[in-house]
C-alpha cells in the first residue's frame, strides 16, 4: 500500500484528539451560577494534582486548608463558614479549563488557585465571565497582568521582579557572559526574554545566547553545545525541574565549570536527584519565600506539620495568604459580589502576609517581589542571599 | 562539529531501536502501533523496580548489572509487547484499520495513566547511574559509558537483521509482509509469527527505555510519548517496513535534529525535524530505503 495513508492515519488521529478537547469544553462550558446564599462560601482552588507538577498540588491544597480552618474555627467570614473546593489543573490548560468550569458550576465565590502560568493563563476569561476575583497564590507569568483584568490579583513576584532579581545577582556575582535558557512555555519564556532586556539596558553583564529547548526530552546534548559554544560563565534556566536536573547534569558532564542558576518553577529538591548530588551543589536559584527560608514562621510550620504529617513545601505559604486574603476580602466587602470584593482587594492597604505587608499595585500585583537567592547544599535549597 | 556528528548519532541510536518495533509491526501487519513509545517506557521502569529490588551495587559493577538489567527487562518488554497485540490488536485483525489505529491509541493511554497509576507522577531518578568523565575524540567530547550504550544498540540491530534476513523466522516474517493469506495456506503459523515480531520490537523498545533510564537518569510516565513521535518520523524517513532503512532513519533523525538546533537555534530543532518529515511523506513516501509496492486488491 502507498506509505501516504500513514499521513492520513496520522492526520485523522490528530483530528479526532482536537475535536474530542473541543467537545470537553463545549460540554462543560454552559455552567450556571450555582451555590446560594446560605451555607459556607465555597473557595475554588485550581492545583496541579496529576502531571508533571503533581508535587506541588498537595503542598498548596494543605496550606489553603489550614487557612479555612483556622479561619472557621474563629468564626468563619460574614456568619459563615468558609469551604474549599479543590480541582486538578494537571499543569495543562485544557484540563484547567475544564477545572475551572466545574468550580465555576460549583459557585465558588473567589479562585485561590493558579500555579503553572500556561494552565491558569486560559482559566481567566473562566472566572471573569462569571465574574469571580482570582488571588492566584503562585502562577506569576507577566501575561496573567497584561491584559490588565479587573478580577486578577498576582500575590506571588512577577516575572518582571524575577527577571530583575536575576540580573542583580548575576552582577553581584560578577558574572561577563550569561546563556539564558527557556523551555518555551509563557512563563520560562518571559523570564528569560525580560531578563534579557535587563541584561541589555543594564551595562553590566552581557547575554551570551538566549537558547530554547523542548520540555520532556531526555538529551539536551544539542542544546548544551549551543550553549557551550558561546563560552558563558553564567547559565540560568527558567523552567521546570524536570529539564533543570537534566540540563544542570549535561551541563556538568560537558565540562562546564561556571555557575548555573534557576527560576522558581526549579525550585525542588528532585532537582538535585535529578542533576545527581554533585553536579546540583552551588547551584543557585531565584525564588519568592519558601517555609524553609521564612523568618518568624516556625509557629506556622508546626501548626502544618502536625496536621499533615509533613512539612509544608514551595508555595504553601503563599496558597496560605490567598485563603486569609479572600477572608478578608470579604470581611471587608460585606458581601459575597464579585465586584464588590474585587474593589475591596484593589482597597487593602497594608494586611499582613508572609511577603509582607499587602497593597497591589495598579497592575494587580505586589508592589515587591520579595524574590532572594537560593542555593544547593548537600541536594536541598538554602538561602543565599535575600538581595536586601 | 565532530561533537554535532557525535551527538546526532547518539541520540539517533536511540531513536533507531524504538523505531524498529515501529517499523517491523508495520511492514507484517499494517497497523501504526501507538502503545510502542510506551513500552520504552515501560521497560525505562521494568530495570527502575529490578535495580531497586537489586539494591546497593558498587559502582564498578555497574555496567555488567546492568547488562543484567537489560536483558531481564527485554524479556517483560517482550512479553508485554505479546500480551497488548494478544488482547488489543488480535481481536481486531480483520476490522478496520481505523479501528485498529483507536485501539492503539487507547493501549498507549491505558499503559501511561496505568503506569502513573502504580507508580505515581513524580519522575523517578535511577539508583545506577552512567556518568563518567568526557574524553576527547577528534574535537567532539565521549564518554566510555555512551560507547558502551551505542555498541548495545549496534549489537542488538545487526542481531535483529541477522534475524530477519537470514533464519527461517525471518523469512516467515516476511513472507506474511508480502502476504499473509498465502503464507497461511504455505503452512505459516501467522498468530505465532506476528507475537514473535511484537516480541523482538518490544524488547528492542525495552532495552532502549533501560539505557535512557540509566544514562539520563530520570524516568516518568510520559517519556515514551515524544520518542514514540520521534521513532514513528524515523521509520517514514528510512522507509517503514524496512529494516536497515529505519536503523538508517533513526540515526538521520537524531542528525537532523542536532543540525537543526545549531543551525537554526534550539525553538526550531522539532520544527526542522517534523518538517523534514512532512517533506519526505509528499517527496518520497516510501522513505530513503523503501520500495515502491503495488497495491494489491
Amino acid at each position: 500500500m502507498g506509505k501516504s495513508r500513514v499521513a492520513v492515519i496520522w492526520s485523522l488521529a490528530a483530528a479526532v484528539s482536537v475535536l474530542t478537547a473541543g467537545c470537553g469544553q463545549g460540554l462543560l462550558g454552559g455552567g450556571s451560577d450555582g451555590g446560594g446564599d446560605e451555607g459556607p462560601i465555597p473557595l475554588g482552588m485550581l492545583i496541579p494534582q496529576s502531571g508533571s507538577e503533581a508535587a506541588i498540588g498537595p503542598y498548596m491544597k494543605n496550606a489553603a486548608q489550614l487557612a479555612v480552618d483556622e479561619i472557621n474555627g474563629k468564626g468563619g467570614v460574614l456568619g459563615r463558614k468558609l469551604e474549599l473546593k479543590v480541582a486538578d489543573d494537571a499543569c495543562d490548560a485544557q484540563t484547567a479549563v475544564a477545572g475551572a468550569n466545574k468550580l465555576v458550576t460549583e459557585g465558588v465565590k473567589i479562585s485561590v488557585g493558579g500555579y503553572c502560568s500556561g494552565a491558569t493563563l486560559p482559566t481567566l476569561p473562566v472566572f471573569g465571565k462569571a465574574n469571580i476575583p482570582m488571588i492566584i497564590p503562585a502562577a506569576n507569568s507577566q501575561e496573567l497582568v497584561d491584559q490588565h483584568l479587573k478580577h486578577v490579583f498576582l500575590i506571588n513576584g512577577t516575572g518582571t521582579q524575577q527577571a530583575t532579581a536575576a540580573v542583580a545577582w548575576m552582577t553581584k556575582q560578577g558574572a561577563k557572559n550569561v546563556a539564558l535558557v527557556h523551555d518555551n512555555t509563557s512563563y520560562s519564556k518571559d523570564i528569560a526574554v525580560r531578563t534579557q532586556r535587563l541584561l541589555d539596558e543594564s551595562g553590566g553583564p552581557e547575554t551570551a545566547i538566549l537558547e530554547a529547548v523542548t520540555p520532556k526530552e531526555s538529551d539536551y546534548s544539542a542544546n548544551i553545545n549551543n550553549i557551550l559554544a558561546k563560552k558563558p560563565d553564567f547559565v540560568y534556566w527558567t523552567g521546570y525541574f524536570q529539564e533543570g536536573g537534566l540540563i544542570t547534569r549535561q551541563l556538568r558532564q560537558a565540562g562546564y565549570r561556571g555557575a548555573i542558576m534557576v527560576g522558581d518553577g526549579s525550585v525542588s529538591e528532585k532537582l538535585a536527584e535529578i542533576a545527581g548530588p554533585e553536579a546540583a551543589e552551588g547551584v543557585y536559584a531565584t525564588m519568592t519565600q519558601t517555609p524553609d527560608t521564612l523568618q518568624g514562621a516556625e509557629g506556622w510550620i508546626a501548626s502544618y506539620s502536625k496536621k499533615f504529617g509533613s512539612n509544608p513545601g514551595p508555595y504553601s505559604n503563599q496558597a496560605y495568604d490567598a485563603v486569609r486574603l479572600a477572608a478578608e476580602a470579604l470581611k471587608q466587602a460585606g458581601s459575597t459580589d464579585g465586584a464588590k470584593v474585587i474593589s475591596a482587594l484593589e482597597g487593602i492597604n497594608g494586611f499582613q502576609m508572609f511577603s509582607g505587608p499587602l497593597k497591589f499595585t495598579p497592575d494587580h500585583t505586589l508592589s515587591t517581589g520579595g524574590f532572594q537567592i537560593l542555593v544547593v547544599k548537600s541536594g536541598k535549597f538554602a538561602l543565599q542571599d535575600a538581595l536586601k | 562539529m565532530s561533537q554535532l556528528i557525535w551527538n546526532g548519532l547518539f541520540v539517533g541510536s536511540f531513536y533507531a531501536l524504538v523505531a524498529l518495533g515501529y517499523s517491523m509491526v508495520y511492514g507484517i501487519m499494517k497497523l501504526l502501533n501507538f502503545a510502542h513509545g510506551d513500552i520504552y517506557m515501560l521497560g525505562a521502569f521494568t530495570g527502575f523496580a529490578i535495580l531497586g529490588a537489586v539494591g546497593g551495587i558498587s559502582p564498578g559493577m555497574a555496567l555488567p548489572v546492568l547488562l543484567g538489567v537489560l536483558v531481564v527487562t527485554m524479556a517483560v518488554t517482550g512479553l508485554s509487547g505479546v500480551l497488548i497485540e494478544r488482547v488489543a490488536y488480535r481481536p481486531l485483525r480483520n476490522a478496520p484499520r481505523l479501528s485498529l489505529l483507536i485501539t492503539a491509541v487507547g493501549a498507549s493511554f491505558a499503559l501511561e495513566y496505568g503506569m502513573r497509576a502504580g507508580a505515581g507522577a513524580d519522575p523517578q531518578v535511577y539508583p545506577l547511574r552512567l556518568g563518567g568523565t568526557a574524553v576527547e575524540v577528534l574535537g567532539a567530547r565521549i564518554t566510555l559509558q555512551q560507547i558502551a550504550l551505542i555498541i548495545v544498540a549496534i549489537v542488538l540491530m545487526v542481531g535483529l537483521n541477522l534475524l530477519v534476513t537470514r533464519t527461517r523466522e525471518g523469512r516467515a516474517m516476511r513472507a506474511i509482509a508480502l502476504d499473509p493469506r498465502t503464507s497461511a495456506l504455505m503452512g505459516i503459523s501467522v498468530n505465532a509469527v506476528i507475537s514473535r515480531t511484537f516480541f523482538l520490537g518490544s524488547a528492542l523498545a525495552g532495552a532502549a527505555g533501560v539505557m535512557a533510564g540509566a544514562y539520563y537518569g530520570k524516568i516518568d510516565f510520559m517519556m515514551g510519548f515524544l520518542i514514540g513521535l520521534k521513532a514513528f518520523t524515523s521509520a517514514v524517513i528510512g522507509g517503514i517496513g524496512n529494516i536497515p532503512g529505519t536503523m538508517l532513519g533513526g540515526l538521520l533523525l537524531g542528525l537532523l535534529e542536532s543540525f537543526g538546533t545549531y543551525w537554526l537555534g534550539g525553538e526550531w530543532r522539532d520544527v526542522f525535524a517534523f518538517g523534514v518529515l512532512i517533506l519526505f511523506l509528499s517527496v518520497r513516501p516510501t522513505g530513503l530505503l523503501g520500495e515502491r509496492v503495488t497495491e494489491r486488491v
